[in-house]
């Protein structure tokens, strides 16, 4: 990852935005599950900035902290055939390995 | 002692029922050895601190629920700003360092069930859970088979604890993979008006809080197991096979 200028990253995303998870690379630590890899959802809350945990397993204090949030995403959406309509989950994202999806 | 079993033509040795050490067991004592070395803290402090850790226990997160059920104000603040919400109530995140343990960071949500949604967390990574507030996780918590089915199939896995919920109502699983900590408010059962604080938080236990089970007026934390009598008892009579029971 790219080391930060000063400042913050700005937050691209706000609460109702649909968004899609990247599908990076995985630079020996990533904390972004595979099974939400493509997968798109919506915002459900701004949490706090932080460092990309990629950054901070390799105690990169420098790097640029970014804006997290918990992303929502319907069962039916991650798994092929979930068979409950309403069901879903919640999982925390940094604003880097998300971007904006349409309706 | 040795057991043997057999493979058909043969057999040979059980394996000794030993588990051998993970390498981060090996590193957290390397560090660990380091340190005191060093004289960064003692042996007695590393213990004091284990032992402090390990005697936390759920009782934090029962008397936060039943606050919540009791004090609307104070459920707002909950849902609010929960890590400010629990100094309210005598727990406070940022012990024992001044910022929290080392992966117990000061981010707390707490998750509202209602009568058509209802919240269970996991840590598909790890371990993550609300330490500060329900102590260690339980040893299935941490387990990879509660871990990779929860997300895949939550309605089987809540299933096994005996939680059947109607399709209706919305399952919600919160993985916790960063840094935000979470518990469950669920919902107060119907049999509990008119309760104190106190009686009310003895009906929270702690999978109330992880969202495996619902709080029951007749159920407590410290209520006696039931016990089922063994079919063949040790030291019982003994009956032949075809005998009958």
């Amino acid at each position: 990852m790219e080391s930060g200028e000063t400042g913050d990253a700005p937050a691209r995303f706000n609460v109702g935005d649909r968004v899609r998870v990247k599908d990076l690379p995985n630079l020996f630590y990533s904390r972004t599950q595979m099974y939400v890899r493509g997968v798109r959802g919506t915002i459900a809350a701004r949490t706090y900035e932080d460092l990309l945990p990629e950054d901070e397993a390799w105690n990169r204090d420098d790097a640029q902290p970014e804006q997290f949030y918990i992303v929502r995403f319907r069962q039916k959406d991650l798994w092929d055939g979930y068979p409950f309509e309403n069901d879903t989950l919640q999982t925390e994202l940094p604003d880097r390995w998300l971007e904006p999806a349409g309706n | 002692m040795a057991q043997t079993h057999e493979h058909g033509d043969h057999s040979h040795p059980a394996a000794p029922m030993v588990e051998e050490i993970s390498d981060f067991e090996i590193l957290e004592i390397a560090v660990r050895e380091l340190a005191i070395e060093k004289g960064l803290f003692t042996a007695e402090d590393h213990r004091k601190f284990t032992e402090w850790a390990e005697q936390i226990g759920p009782a934090g997160g029962s008397r936060l629920v039943a606050k919540a059920w009791v004090d609307p104000a104070f459920k707002a603040r909950v849902l609010t700003d929960a890590v400010a919400a629990c100094r309210e109530i005598g727990i406070d995140w940022a012990e024992p360092t001044g910022q929290g343990t080392p992966s117990d960071y000061m981010e707390l949500r707490v998750l509202e069930d209602t009568p058509t949604l209802h919240h269970v967390i996991v840590c598909t990574l790890c371990s993550c859970y609300p330490r500060p507030l329900l102590g260690h996780s339980p040893y299935w918590y941490r387990s990879p088979n509660y871990r990779r089915r929860l997300v895949r199939w939550p309605r089987h896995v809540l299933a096994e604890f005996g939680l059947i919920l109607p399709p209706e109502v919305e399952i919600r699983v919160e993985d916790s993979n960063q840094k935000c900590r979470f518990m469950v408010l669920p919902l107060r059962p119907a049999g509990s008006e008119n309760w104190t604080e106190e009686q009310l938080a003895e009906i929270v236990t702690r999978d109330c809080m992880i969202g495996v089970a619902l709080p029951r007026p007749d159920r407590k934390a410290d209520d006696v197991r039931p016990v089922h009598q063994a079919s063949r008892p040790v030291g019982g009579e003994h009956h032949e096979p075809g005998s009958g029971p």
